[in-house]
Order: C-alpha cells, then sequence, then structure tokens
C-alpha cells in the first residue's frame, strides 16, 4: 500500500518538474536572483564523544571527513528534532544528537535544513541535503527515495481529547467514523484507510482524515475540536499530554511493524556503508542507549542497524 | 500578553524578518528587471518575441507559486543549477511577478493617450525619446497603486519559501511553535510583524504618490491650509476669468480685406512646391480612405481641406507626416520621400523620427495632444531640447517667445489639464512652430473647442498666414474662415478631391453639384453665411 499523501508529494514534485523544464530557458533569463546562502540553522547541542573503533572508520573513509553535511530535519517534533525554547537559534532532540554523534565518529559537521515532512525525501535526492535522521518510518515504499538504515523501533501512541469520548482504543474499529490528524506522508494515514471495508462491514462510516504540515498542526486540531485523534509517535503524543494535560490524553500505545530510518540518496553506496557502519560502532559503544534514555524515549526502542531499501 | 511580547521582542523572530525582506527584495527587483523585459517584449513589433513573452505569461501566471518554488528548489538541481534556498526562493518568486509586473508595465504604457504619442512622433521624436519624456513619466504616475499592490503582495507570498527551508518568519514561526506549544502567542507575533511590514509598504506608496502628484501644492500653501480660518488664496486668477489677450470674442475676425490676393496668388505659383502628393492610395482593409490622390502645396501656400467626415482629410494630413503608411503613391516634402530610403524601402521608426525632425514637418491636432505631465513653457521647449539639441537656456527663450506670441506667456507654468481648450491649443501651436517647421498641418484645429473659444486660435492661425507667410494645410469646418485665410480650397469627397481652387471662387461658385451641397450643409449648420 502507498502512503496516500506521500504518493501526492511525489507527484507534486513530478508536476512541477514537467511545467519547468517548458519553460526552462525562460526560467534561465529571469535568473537574477541573488545566490546569497540562507545559512541553514546553527549547529546542535554537544553530542556524546565518538567511540575509539570510529578512528579506523575514518580511515576507511576518509572522503567525508572535514566535509560540511546537511541534514533535512522537520523540526515539529519535540523530544527527536524542535527548536531548542531556550536559544531557537539551534536544534535539539535524539535525532540531533544522533546525526552529530555519527559526523563526530565520520569526521563531518553538520547543518540543519528545516523542510515539511512531505519534503524531506525530495530534499535529499534533489541533492538539496545529504542526509536525513528526522523520525522518518523506514518503508518499503519510501525505499524507493531512498536507502535507509534502522535506528529505532516504532512505537505509536493515539492522542485524543481529555478522557477519551470518543472511546479511540488504538488503529481499530473504534476509529470508523471519527476525524483523525495526520502529517501528509506519514504511515499511519494508509493504516487507517485500511480500516474502511471493516467499518463498512460494521455498518459505520469511514474514519476522515484531516493532512496537515507538522505536529503542531495536528494537536491544535483536537484542541480546536476539529479532530478526534492524533495517531503518531508515542514520544511526540507524550510531549503534547505534558504541554496541555488538561486537554489531551494519551487513550493507548501501539506497535507498528516499522523502524525508524535514516535516509541516504541511494546513489552513494560509499556513505550509505559509512553511516551504517557508524551507527553500528555508536550502538555497539552504547551510546545510542544513553541517548534514548537523555530524551526518554526508552531504550527498549533501540533497533539494530538494517538497511532497507528496494527490492 | 507577556508570551505576546516575549516572542515579539525575540531577536529569533527578528532576524526572520530579515530573510523575509530579502526574498521579496530578490523576488520583487528580479520581477521588475524580468517584467520589463517581458513588457517589451509584448509590446514589440517582432511578433516570435511577442509569443514567446505570451507563452511565458500563461505558464507562470498559470501555475501556483509553490510548485514553483518547489521546482526551483529541487528540480533544477536536476540540470546542475544548485541555488540556495534563499536564490532559489528569489528566482521562483521573480518568475512569478514578473508577468503580473510585465502587465502593470503593459497597460500603464498602453493607457498613456494615443494623442500625445502621435504628437510626440511628429515632433520627431525617436521611440527611445517618446519612451523616456513622454510614455514613462505619465506611465509610472498611473502604475504606483498597482505596483504598491504587488510589493505588498510578494511580501506575503514570500512567507510560501518556508516550503523550501528559507528561514523567513513564517517559518520561524511555525519551528518555534512547534518546540514551544506557545501557538496563538508566536503567530499573533509574526502577524503583527508582517502587519508592521506591510504598514511600511503603503507609507511608502502613499509618500511615492504624493511626490509623483503633479498638482502637488506647495510647502507654503500647506502650511497655510493647516492654519485655521485661513485658505489659500489662488495665485492666479482662474482661466475662465483671465482676459484672452488675442481672442476676438465668439464672432471671428472681421473680414480683413486682402485686395492683394491676386497679387500673391500669382507669386505663389511661381514659389517652389512644399508638398508633393502624387498617386496617393491608402485602404483601411477593403475600406478606400484615399484613391489616387494627387495635391501640390506651394511654398508660402495656405490650403484649406474642406470634405464631410470622413471624406480622408485628417489622413492625407497624417500621411504627409508619415503618421500613415499607405499602398500606393509617393508624398514629397521639400523634394525629399519621407520615411523611405533610396530604394524605396522604409525606413525603421528611429530614422523616421530624425527625418521628420529634418524636413519640419509641424502638426497641430484636433484634441490638443498636449504632453499632459508637462507645463506649457515644457510643451514647447522639451521637444527642443531632446529632438533638436538646444540648450536649456535657448529652449526656454524660445518657448517663451512663442509662448507670448499666443498670447500665454501668463500660462508658461500652467499644467494643459488647468488651461481652457483654447489656450491648450494655443500652446500646441506654439509647439508646433517651435523648431521652424516648414510646412504646418493643422488637423481641424478648432473643431474641439467651445464655440467661444474658436475665435482666439483662428486669430492666431491668420497671423501666422498672413504675418509670417507660413505653408499651410488646414483642414476645417470654418467655411468662412477658409475663405478668409486660405489661397486655395480643396474639397475632399470619397478619398478624391471633388474640387479645388481659389478660396473665393471655389466657397462662392462651386462648379460640382456635391461640393455646392456639401457648401450649403456647412452654412446651414453652423450658421456661417459667407459674407456677401
Amino acid at each position: 500500500m502507498v502512503p496516500a499523501s506521500f504518493r501526492t508529494a511525489v507527484v507534486r514534485a513530478r508536476a512541477a518538474s514537467t511545467v519547468g523544464l517548458t519553460a526552462a530557458s525562460a526560467l534561465a533569463l529571469a535568473c537574477v536572483a541573488g545566490t546569497a546562502s540562507s545559512g541553514p540553522a546553527a549547529a546542535a547541542a554537544a553530542a556524546m564523544p565518538a567511540p575509539p573503533a570510529c578512528q579506523a572508520l575514518q580511515s576507511r573513509y576518509p572522503q567525508f571527513k572535514g566535509k560540511t553535511l546537511v541534514d533535512a530535519v522537520n523540526p515539529h517534533t519535540p523530544g527527536y528534532e524542535a527548536l531548542d525554547p531556550q536559544d531557537p537559534s539551534k536544534y535539539i532532540g535524539f535525532d540531533i544528537d544522533l546525526a552529530e554523534t555519527i559526523g563526530d565518529c565520520l569526521g563531518f559537521t553538520l547543518t540543519y535544513k528545516p523542510v515539511t515532512f512531505a519534503a524531506l525525501l525530495t530534499t535529499l535526492s534533489s541533492g538539496q541535503a545529504d542526509i536525513v535522521i528526522s523520525d522518518i518510518y523506514a518503508t518499503e515504499e519510501r525505499a524507493k527515495a531512498a536507502d535507509f538504515i534502522t535506528y529505532s523501533k516504532v512505537f505509536d501512541g493515539v492522542l485524543v481529547a481529555k478522557s477519551n469520548p470518543k472511546k479511540i482504543s488504538g488503529i481499530n474499529a473504534s476509529l470508523c467514523g471519527t476525524t483523525a490528524a495526520e502529517n501528509t506522508g506519514y504511515v499511519e494515514i494508509p493504516l487507517i484507510q485500511n480500516l474502511a471495508p471493516e467499518c463498512k462491514a460494521q455498518n459505520k462510516p469511514a474514519a476522515e482524515i484531516q493532512l496537515y504540515d507538522n505536529n503542531a498542526n495536528c494537536i491544535q486540531a483536537i484542541l480546536a475540536g476539529r479532530a478526534d485523534t492524533y495517531i503518531n509517535d508515542v514520544n511526540t503524543v507524550d510531549q503534547a499530554v505534558k504541554a496541555y494535560p488538561d486537554k489531551l490524553e494519551k487513550a493507548t500505545a501501539v506497535t507498528l511493524p516499522y523502524s525508524v530510518g535514516i535516509a541516504v540518496p541511494k546513489d552513494k553506496p560509499e556513505f550509505r556503508d559509512a553511516v551504517l557502519a557508524a551507527l553500528t560502532e555508536i550502538q555497539k559503544a552504547g551510546i545510542e542507549t544513553r541517548l534514548l534514555e537523555k530524551w526518554s524515549l526508552g531504550a527498549g526502542t533501540l533497533d539494530a542497524p538494517r538497511l532497507v531499501m528496494a527490492k | 500578553m507577556d508570551l505576546f511580547l516575549h516572542y515579539l521582542a525575540m531577536p529569533y523572530l527578528l532576524q526572520g524578518i530579515g530573510f523575509t525582506v530579502a526574498v521579496t527584495a530578490l523576488g520583487l527587483g528580479g520581477g521588475l528587471a524580468a517584467g520589463l523585459v517581458l513588457a517589451a517584449m509584448q509590446l514589440s513589433r517582432f511578433w516570435p518575441l511577442a509569443a514567446l513573452a505570451r507563452a511565458y505569461t500563461i505558464v507562470f501566471r498559470g501555475t501556483p507559486l509553490i510548485l514553483q518554488l518547489v521546482f526551483a528548489y529541487d528540480a533544477l538541481p536536476l540540470i546542475g543549477l544548485k541555488l540556495s534556498a534563499i536564490g532559489a526562493a528569489g528566482l521562483a518568486l521573480a518568475a512569478n511577478e514578473a508577468p503580473f509586473i510585465a502587465e502593470i508595465l503593459r497597460s500603464g504604457v498602453l493607457g498613456v493617450d494615443r494623442g500625445q504619442v502621435m504628437a510626440g512622433q511628429a515632433l520627431g521624436m525617436t521611440p527611445a525619446v517618446l519612451m523616456r519624456r513622454v510614455i514613462a513619466p505619465q506611465a509610472i504616475r498611473t502604475m504606483v497603486p498597482a505596483l504598491g499592490n504587488e510589493t505588498v503582495s510578494a511580501l506575503k507570498n514570500s512567507s510560501l519559501a518556508s516550503v523550501i527551508a528559507v528561514e523567513e518568519l513564517t517559518l520561524r514561526s511555525t519551528q518555534l511553535a512547534s518546540s514551544t506549544f506557545d501557538f496563538f502567542s508566536i503567530f499573533f507575533a509574526s502577524g503583527l510583524m508582517y502587519l508592521v511590514l506591510t504598514g511600511a509598504v503603503s507609507l511608502l506608496q502613499i509618500a511615492v504618490e504624493r511626490w509623483l502628484d503633479l498638482d502637488r501644492p506647495s510647502a507654503r500653501s500647506r502650511v497655510l491650509r493647516l492654519l485655521p480660518g485661513r485658505r489659500p488664496v489662488p495665485a492666479t486668477v482662474p482661466a475662465a476669468l483671465a482676459p484672452a489677450p488675442m481672442a476676438a470674442g465668439p464672432d471671428p475676425v472681421p473680414a480683413a480685406p486682402r485686395p492683394d490676393r491676386a497679387k500673391r496668388a500669382a507669386a505663389i505659383r511661381n514659389n517652389n512646391p512644399a508638398v508633393e502628393v502624387a498617386g496617393l492610395t491608402k485602404r483601411y482593409g477593403e475600406q478606400p480612405i484615399l484613391s489616387s490622390l494627387d495635391l501640390t502645396v506651394r511654398v508660402g501656400e495656405v490650403v484649406a481641406l474642406l470634405g464631410p467626415s470622413g471624406s480622408g482629410k485628417s489622413t492625407l494630413l497624417r500621411c504627409i507626416n508619415r503618421l500613415e503608411t499607405w499602398q500606393d503613391g509617393t508624398v514629397r516634402v521639400g523634394g525629399r520621400r519621407l520615411g523611405f530610403r533610396a530604394d524605396g524601402r522604409p525606413v525603421g521608426p528611429r530614422v523616421l523620427a530624425e527625418e521628420r525632425a529634418d524636413v519640419g514637418v509641424g502638426m497641430v491636432f484636433q484634441s490638443f495632444n498636449l504632453f499632459g505631465h508637462l507645463s506649457a513653457l515644457e510643451n514647447v521647449a522639451g521637444p527642443l531640447r531632446w529632438v533638436h539639441g538646444l540648450s536649456r537656456l535657448d529652449a526656454e527663450r524660445r518657448a517663451r517667445a512663442l509662448l507670448e506670441r499666443v498670447g500665454l506667456a501668463h500660462r508658461a507654468d500652467a499644467l494643459p489639464r488647468h488651461l481652457s481648450g483654447g489656450q491648450q491649443q494655443r500652446v500646441a501651436i506654439a509647439r508646433a512652430l517651435a523648431p521652424n517647421p516648414s510646412v504646418l498641418l493643422l488637423d481641424e484645429p478648432t473643431s474641439a473647442l467651445d464655440p467661444e473659444l474658436v475665435g482666439e486660435v483662428l486669430e492666431v492661425i491668420r497671423r501666422l498666414a498672413v504675418e509670417d507667410g507660413l505653408t499651410m494645410i488646414i483642414s476645417t469646418h470654418q467655411v468662412r474662415f477658409a475663405d478668409e485665410v486660405a489661397d486655395r480650397v480643396v474639397i475632399l469627397g470619397g478619398g478624391a478631391i471633388a474640387e479645388e481652387g481659389p478660396a473665393h471662387e471655389v466657397l462662392r461658385h462651386p462648379k460640382n453639384p456635391l461640393t455646392a451641397r456639401f457648401l450649403r450643409a456647412m452654412s446651414a449648420d453652423r450658421a456661417t453665411e459667407l459674407p456677401a
């Protein structure tokens, strides 16, 4: 099953290029805009020191040493990646720390480029970013656009209004007739859509889905009474409940058959291998476990590095 | 409220304004440059250029900006053009703004009175001079409100650059909202920042409009208006009350006796031809306007063109000045064919303008066609500087002398719209005379005037004929005036000469029954009986 909105994003990019290529010469003619850099946001908080084995990796992959690479993130997920409320010039979170640690290990530094969730992989394949570490689930469908290296298991939380008025109990028939807020491109969308036949069998209307751009908009949709639930990574859900304890609650947590993955370009196998090797060392040294604890993400979610690539 | 103020003063958000302004500036600056090119292409005489510009407009006006942003950011790198986020946003916004700005420019240019353009051409202005001195200054004034709109819209559109990672105000606000959960205080703060920016644009627009306002009162009178109980006293007497120094009232000049008519006619007969029209044929599509028309006007001769509306009088005059093209025949002024190379092929508009200035054919139009943004003095002096290269001092001296002659020295600084019709036409005559033309063409110079203003204009023309001996071709409906001023009357009918001859004879004893009927109708309509 293709995640519906992810497909939309790909189609959108294709449409844009068709339109554009016909007018490419005209556009080049009008190409008067400057090339001043907007400079992606500053580096994040200090990461853990890299394990000693990284020295060997740096000699095996010297081409990344001293480089500055761009990490595309959708920084609307406190705990994983979001602005530091104390100093908004920085991004902080588990993904940011992990990225910095991988960078330390291989000897490169990172800058961060904030994009919408649906644009994460487009940004990577267009070359505007070198890597994506942004709480994105490594699905086979997405693996058509990028190679993934897994690093964490997926547990979703079901965010609902306080006292769960619609009695939602997970990604099941309890969603029939409710409205779910989701971000464009999220894997939860097809899972919810797949409930339609079950709802029909019970003579209930299928769940409706509202598409937004980021977590904050999804949470606002519940607060404003537009949506009944928002199903996403359990830690994101916990953060939302912490921010609005009187208005929101977590109905339940569910396991999804996915892993969270680091996305790298398909045409750079050496970089993929280097990141895989670095992540392996980092896990072996217990650094990822310590980072999960630091961000209260639960050590049980750690997932062994594994490649998810298009078949 | 505290949170709102906290975010309003937060450097992170305030710096975002910098990116918003940068993207807007790139988009507007690039859009203006590309829009100028597009507008020029669309107004071009070469249709492939116009078609290309039209195609660009259809594509870039017809697709959403957000797609263009994603394209510039994510698709262009595939063909090796990897712009920074700000560069891509500036490019996309510029590409998107260009067709809108081009349409504003185009409508501004097309909105300038065609008559003024024709007057400029008749004065020998090249297309470049015409654009710079006549069209642009007036077009810009009409374009300011639309450009102000476009600036505000570009400023708001820059927020879409957040989808391609430009760290502008909107992207920073949404990220901050995600990390702090202070949704509303942050968006109220950034909303206020946008309001301040667009408010500044509005203020700028008002300032520019005021600065360009031709009727802007002087600083002194503005101060006076603010004082209680004081009304500024008009510096000059209103036009309607001012005595028209040369006007002879509603009743045209008393018929000056011209006993020397025969002698004068004999003298003119020996003069060189000033204008020679041979076999002139012109059609608009299937509609014939002039059919194989021949006419020779000699130096010093005054010819009145009479004939019903649509008989081709105005077209003939415009052909003489090469403001029109035609299908067949030749026109020579002072022995030269205006607008043709030696091999008979037509010249371009710039060379034609130079030839016009060189040959010296002055033209006065029915609707005056004064340059609306220039004072009476500048209407006369400007073309002398721009076309004939006179110094500012010489041009002004000559212009003042000519305004003096047409009795308008006291209105030298007035704008055309503050002058009466008769005064405007007198300024137009001064303007046409300024370069010392060898021939003066007057196209129904009094037809657009209120009856009581006709006299003052006719008097000026009469003096030019009598005192200066200027060669003139006047198309007119004033039979009595023609009789009095013209050496010869040419009556047109259906694009050909119905009858011509000495004014006295033709007007009193027409041989052609068509002419007779026309003259009777004119006399009845206008109650302008010929003196017995």
